[in-house]
């Protein structure tokens, strides 16, 4: 079973090791599902900031992970990618560009709360605009926090 | 302190363990010569898509990190053999988001857009050694 998923109300925050191998990727995913079901959360936040490396079968998974999410009602926020984990997904082609990207934690309560509230949700990005704004925005403090 | 960071190391490459250990070493051996954080990054994620299709597509063959941190400029290079089926049509395979398997399609492709050299050496039937190489700048 893997561990790393915590319940807060109607939100489900999963924190990502650092290197997960291709059998671990799929056992989170199942326990993703299993615990939404089980709490009838709404938003799933994947943790990414422990992540160093993420390759294109990790990037297959984050998407499949989001569509599937998706069918059972919730959506998926990716928070806390680090600056070289973004650049290199964009070098290697992989924008990911239906799911949505938060630069952190507090970005991701913020708009789980927004939308409990119906309220906007502007401060979602995609990581291609996250990219484009690397230079000008990240802070590595901001993921180690 | 420079002549230690020249390697030579050779890892098997059979499980998807294999492939998390290769493109791990990678990103230490490059950490150590002095790449920062985004090309040792680059360089694991590079490794890790080499591995991943020799897995996938030939079953096993082995990844070889080499590096030579006194060459004007240093380099790391990662050497990724097989004796598996080879690949047909090597400028298809090249093509983004074609694939054959359960990736995302960009492991060839990707790989030769996080280094700088990229060669690959093909022969259907006989087997495939792809190298890569990122230069210390």
């Amino acid at each position: 079973m893997f561990t790393g998923i915590q319940k807060l109300e109607k939100m489900l925050l999963v924190s990502v090791p650092s290197d997960l191998l291709d059998d671990d990727v799929i056992r989170m995913r199942r326990d993703i599902l299993r615990a939404i079901r089980e709490y009838d959360s709404d938003i799933v936040v994947l943790d990414f900031h422990l992540v160093d490396i993420c390759d294109s079968f990790f990037g297959r998974f984050i998407y499949s992970t989001s569509k599937t999410v998706e069918l059972m009602g919730a959506r998926i926020i990716i928070a806390g990618l680090q600056d070289a984990v973004i650049e290199t997904m964009v070098e290697l082609g992989m924008t990911l560009p239906e799911v949505d990207v938060v630069i952190d934690l507090d970005e991701a309560m913020r708009l789980t709360r927004k939308r409990a509230n119906g309220t906007s949700t502007d401060v979602i990005t995609k990581i291609d605009e996250m990219a484009n704004a690397l230079s000008l925005e990240f802070d590595d403090n901001v993921f180690r926090a | 302190m420079s002549s230690e960071l020249s390697v030579d190391e050779i890892t098997a490459i059979e499980t998807v363990n294999d492939v998390s250990a290769a493109r791990r070493r990678g990103m230490t051996i490059a950490l150590e010569m002095g790449f920062d954080r985004a090309d040792a990054t680059r360089i694991a994620v590079a490794i890790s898509e080499l591995a991943r299709n020799i897995v996938v597509y030939a079953n096993q063959g082995m990844i070889r990190i080499t590096s030579d941190h006194n060459a004007e400029p240093p380099y790391i290079q990662v050497i990724a053999s097989d004796n598996g089926p080879g690949i047909d049509d090597v400028d298809l395979a090249m093509t983004d988001h074609w694939t054959s398997s359960r990736g995302l399609g960009l492991g060839l492709s990707g790989s030769r857009r996080l280094m700088d050299d990229f060669n690959i050496e093909t022969e259907v039937g006989r087997g495939t050694t792809i190298t890569v190489t990122k230069w210390l700048k």
